[in-house]
């Protein structure tokens, strides 16, 4: 979706007196505005206004089937994995299940059906005695509150991982930008879907 | 974009202006010549002096006609003459035994000097002009041409232009002093 001639004629119609600028000028120098205006809002917002908080986290010493139960309750896809202190230790998501069982990168449903098939151990029963530390995704990579959207975008990217657990000065998780949350945020900005 | 390519002017004029601008553009101009021309021709021009130029009428479609461009703010139009009256002035009295040569330069330093300066004013290119080509009249002011009639008619058409240009409701003058 882009503005057109038409519309800044309308726009310009609307306006009273002789504007002297062409529509596509005009298009023009509103291209780069928005450019610059997404950019500052981007470098503006931080972790803080946009993650989910408080975030749950389970126990790296949990075991495993406990922590999948855990999961499948509260339908996340991932959560942070703290130590006794409540500091964070890594993170556990479904990646490190995949991972687990053999299946080591992006992964379909329709492919684990298909690999499941062939290879009789990739079931996941035998997780019953073990921990969460034992399959988590450690050391985590995590952000402060002051984190930009700008630089989280970037990290997402940069690493393929699909939510940045948020910590404070101790370490501790205070909330979690998640994909979603970054796709809210962007339909937040100006032009966005809602 | 290929050079050739360029040429094509591929986009859109804007869209013309409603009657009432049409209007308020008339009397502006009107008023703001008319005031330039009676103190022009009742006054100054029985002192020996003159405050009526052509590059007035140039200023005047700006003043009166594009009141929201750039251009036609106080500080372009009191600015792009009275610098382009300096340059064409100077360009005169170094190299009027050229005359092509101190017309060019007048004119083109003059616009140099308007970017430079932020006074961009298209009337200042015919100020400078004039300060080359207009004759016994103009040279024997020497630099007093900067000041008037240059500086003295400019200031009187941007105070109208400040008068009636507010007068309409949906007009706002300038949007910028300086």
């Amino acid at each position: 979706m882009d503005i057109s001639d038409a519309d800044v004629i309308s726009a310009m119609k609307e306006i009273q007196g002789y504007i002297d600028i062409t529509p596509s000028d005009f298009r023009e120098i509103f291209h780069i505005a928005y450019t610059h205006a997404m950019r500052r809002i981007m470098q503006s917002r931080t972790a803080r206004d946009i993650m989910t908080s408080p975030v749950a986290s389970v126990q790296a010493g949990m075991n495993m089937a406990d922590a999948v139960h855990f999961l499948a309750d509260k339908h996340y896809s991932g959560v942070p994995v703290v130590d006794e202190a409540g500091k964070i230790v890594g993170v556990l998501s479904e990646k490190d299940f995949l991972r687990r069982m053999g299946l080591s990168r992006p992964t379909s449903f329709m492919e684990i059906v298909s690999y499941c098939l062939n290879n009789k151990g990739c079931l996941v029963s035998e997780l019953h005695n073990h921990t969460v530390a034992e399959i988590m995704s450690s050391p985590p990579i995590t952000g402060g509150p002051e984190m930009t959207m700008d630089l989280i975008s970037s990290l997402f990217l940069e690493v393929q991982i699909n939510r940045l657990p948020i910590v404070d000065d101790e370490g501790k998780p205070i909330g979690i930008v998640t994909r979603t949350n970054l796709v809210q945020s962007y339909c937040a900005l100006p032009g966005g879907k809602s | 974009m290929k050079y050739w390519e360029k040429m094509r002017g591929k986009g859109q004029s804007p869209p013309g202006v409603s009657l009432s601008e049409v209007f308020w553009s008339w009397l502006g101009a009107f008023s703001g010549i008319a005031l330039v021309a009676l103190l022009h021709y009742k006054l100054l021009d029985q002192l020996g002096m003159q405050l009526l130029m052509a590059s007035l009428g140039a200023s005047a479609v700006l003043l009166y006609g594009a009141i929201r461009s750039p251009l036609a703010q106080p500080r372009n139009v009191l600015g792009g003459h009275v610098l382009s009256a300096i340059v064409g002035v100077s360009a005169y009295q170094l190299l009027g035994a050229y005359p092509w040569l101190a017309a060019a330069m007048a004119v083109s330093l003059a616009i140099a000097l308007m970017h430079l300066t932020r006074t961009l004013h298209p009337p200042g290119g015919a100020t400078a002009l004039i300060a080359v080509i207009g004759g016994e009249s103009v040279h024997n002011l020497g630099y007093w041409f900067v000041l008037m009639p240059v500086g003295l008619g400019a200031l009187v058409m941007v105070i109208v232009a400040v008068l009636v240009n507010n007068l309409a409701e949906n007009r706002k003058y300038p949007e910028f002093w300086l």
